[in-house]
């Protein structure tokens, strides 16, 4: 089941491996591509951006990325073809991401439908707080069969993240730093002590992200993470080389090499 | 779903504004809302914002009879609120000196701000210099380069400018980078949002920094018997100087209160700044809900404003409401009625102000020609010109301008 993240996190090795695509960069087939070539390089989640004019949390490579696919014409309801069309032939869940303007303008329960509708296992959606404007907007993605994935940051309060893990269907999204988004070389502390905190509060399985760059991230979060979260190194790979480049980082990231310089 | 009336009726006016922005940054935003509820009505902290204010900003600024304008109008009595004699040149230092204040009392040592005219990115590095702080200012490119006095200006009191050359390179992504680097910082540094919009607490805060603006318009006015105004204008960018002279007003429903918006150079996307027009429509973006100018699918549409401080996309959550309450009307002046409007004040009352400000004196004249003289309506100065003098000299004295420039370009060489 391609939208099944509950048997996904229970079935493949941990940490399993959560990429990321901006649809549309450098174009609608080569972004739907690359995601095919992430699942068959060992990607076992993959959440794919539908691009905005201002993302907020990203840094710059992934902003560049946005960009370059809206100067391209992408559109939302390309994103959700090209999310409808991985489904069909693909075994990993897919996640939308994207800013809340998004799916603001759209509409938040058309937005929702039409994630269900082209099979996406989960939503994230950084900028929108789960509970803001009186919504409960976890609850609405849940009807329509698509997991709420909250995104949680060092230095929040314990009561608000046990109310967010508490209504989350699918995983929580841990990011390792304050920061926007962008490949780090290592990992600190303050991220590991967070991620502590919330494997501690008994919930759903934890992901984290936010500047993991090298396989021995992956190997040092093993038995921290649930899975850990793969972007911007990603992309900057994909710039230099393709999604050749990519496929082969991520071979490297399965076998969690002992020791390696790794990867460009 | 749709957004509703939300439980947390503080973080919204109406419908609009609220606190969307990533979890990472709710605790620096909540922080930031306990030190300013905690702080506004702290007599230390009141007694100490009103002596900066009074000595180091210079206020109470004047609110001044502007006879030839009104003899030239044909209508009503303008007055002019004097803002562009705050020092730096513009409403923004009142903000500022409020902000600055909370900054230290939270122990921050660095402040960052977004700037697109200058003004707001003047004062916050006039602020940091006096109070001894770090200060790091994003620019769009394109305004950078249209303000270049003014980047001279803060390059001097210390400031570092960051160049932001994404997108647009304008205003809108001058807050994006400043978001983006407060988001890194959050630890040391205090964001010195420039207007009432963003995430809460902000708009309400700036909001209430600039009411001194209205407070002192409703003293003024009584002390030359005048009851209340009968309409107040003032230009629109993210919207902290019109709301600053409105709020202390809202309640009387006698007094209209005109927020005038950027017309650019024509109506099609891109070439204008008109929110509550054909491409404004409610949107969520930097943090809160608000009317935006975006396309079909919620992308930030361009924008183009002569004045380098009217040219964005969105606008104070506060005004949106007021807006959809009709209690603030909206109207757009276009960049040539602006530059006129400049010429008007300059030559009629000795008075240069900025090109936003002008966008207000160009509608207000217009529309005190249509108001007996028995009628007031109060112009906000919001800044002076000085920092347009290289785009409104451009425009009005073309020849004369480019061959001075010329001229001072060889003899720096």
């Amino acid at each position: 089941m391609p939208n099944d993240i509950a048997g996904t996190f229970l079935r493949r090795p941990k940490p399993l491996l959560m990429t990321h695509v901006v649809a549309g960069y450098p174009d609608l087939d080569e972004s739907r591509k690359t995601v095919e070539t992430m699942v068959e390089n060992g990607a076992d989640l993959v959440e794919i951006q539908i691009p905005f004019t201002d993302p907020l949390a990203d840094g710059p490579v992934i902003t560049a990325a946005n960009r370059a696919a809206l100067a391209r014409g992408v559109r939302p309801k390309d994103v959700f073809a090209m999310v409808r069309r991985l489904t069909q032939n693909t075994a990993a869940p897919l996640l939308v991401m994207t800013y809340a303007n998004i799916p603001h303008r759209m509409g938040f329960e058309r937005f929702a439908s039409a994630c269900a509708e082209a099979g996406a296992a989960g939503v994230i959606i950084p900028d929108l707080a789960f509970d803001e404007a009186g919504g409960d907007w976890p609850g609405l993605f849940r009807r329509y069969g698509t997991a709420w994935i909250p995104v949680l940051s060092p230095g929040m309060q314990e009561e608000r993240m046990r109310r967010i893990l508490a209504g989350t269907s699918g995983f929580a999204y841990v990011t390792l730093r304050t920061g926007t988004t962008g490949a780090r070389l290592r990992i600190g502390k303050a991220g590991l002590d967070f991620l502590g905190r919330v494997r501690e509060v008994s919930g759903p399985p934890v992901a984290a992200g936010f500047g993991i760059s090298r396989p021995e991230h992956v190997r040092a979060l093993r038995n921290k993470a649930d899975a850990v979260v793969i972007g911007s190194r990603l992309l900057e790979l994909y710039n230099a080389g393709g999604a050749k480049k990519v496929g082969a980082f991520l071979r490297l990231c399965r076998r969690e090499p002992e020791s390696s310089s790794a990867s460009g | 779903m749709r957004i509703t009336r939300p439980r947390a009726r503080s973080r919204f006016f109406g419908r609009y504004g609220g606190r969307f922005v990533p979890e990472m940054l709710v605790p620096a935003l909540e922080e930031l809302e306990e030190a300013y509820l905690s702080l506004r009505n702290n007599p230390g902290f009141k007694r100490e914002l009103a002596r900066i204010r009074r000595d180091f900003a210079g206020r109470p600024t004047p609110l001044a009879f502007a006879e030839n304008l009104t003899r030239k109008a044909g209508g009503c009595r303008i007055y002019l609120k004097m803002e562009c004699l705050a020092h730096t040149g513009a409403h923004k230092i009142n903000n500022v000196l409020g902000q600055i204040l909370l900054a230290r009392r939270m122990g921050k040592t660095r402040i960052i701000a977004e700037t697109g005219a200058g003004q707001h990115g003047l004062a916050v590095a006039a602020g940091a210099a006096r109070f001894g702080l770090r200060c790091t200012v994003f620019m769009g490119e394109i305004d950078m380069r249209r303000q270049r006095p003014n980047v001279f200006a803060m390059e001097i009191m210390g400031a570092e400018i960051v160049p932001v050359r994404d997108g647009s390179r304008t205003l809108k992504d001058a807050v994006t980078a400043a978001l983006k680097d407060w988001i890194e910082h959050l630890d040391t540094t205090h964001y010195l949002l420039g207007s009432a919009l963003g995430p809460h607490p902000y708009p309400r805060m700036v909001r209430e920094f600039q009411s001194v603006i209205g407070r002192e318009v409703k003293r003024q006015l009584a002390a030359l018997r005048i009851s209340r105004p009968d309409i107040l204008v003032a230009c629109v960018g993210g919207g902290s100087n019109s709301l600053g002279l409105f709020h202390p007003f809202l309640r009387n429903g006698k007094v209209r209160c005109v927020g005038v918006e950027a017309g650019g150079r024509g109506s099609r996307p891109g070439d204008h700044a008109v929110r509550f027009g054909a491409h404004g429509r409610p949107g969520i973006v930097q943090g809160y809900l608000s009317y935006f100018l975006q396309d079909r699918d919620g992308q930030i549409l361009p924008t183009h404003s002569v004045s380098a401080g009217l040219d964005y996309a969105g606008i104070s959550p506060e005004l949106a409401d007021l807006h959809d309450r009709k209690r603030v009307e909206f109207v757009a002046v276009t960049d040539r009625e602006a530059l006129e409007g400049y010429r008007l004040l300059a030559a009629e009352e000795g008075i240069i102000p900025a090109l936003e400000s002008a966008h207000a004196v160009a509608y207000g004249v217009k529309a005190a020609a249509d108001l007996p003289r028995s009628r007031v309506m109060v112009i906000n100065i919001s800044g002076r010109g000085d920092k347009d003098l290289f785009i409104a000299a451009r425009a009005l004295d073309r020849g004369n301008w480019l061959a001075f420039l010329k001229d001072e370009a060889d003899r720096a060489e």
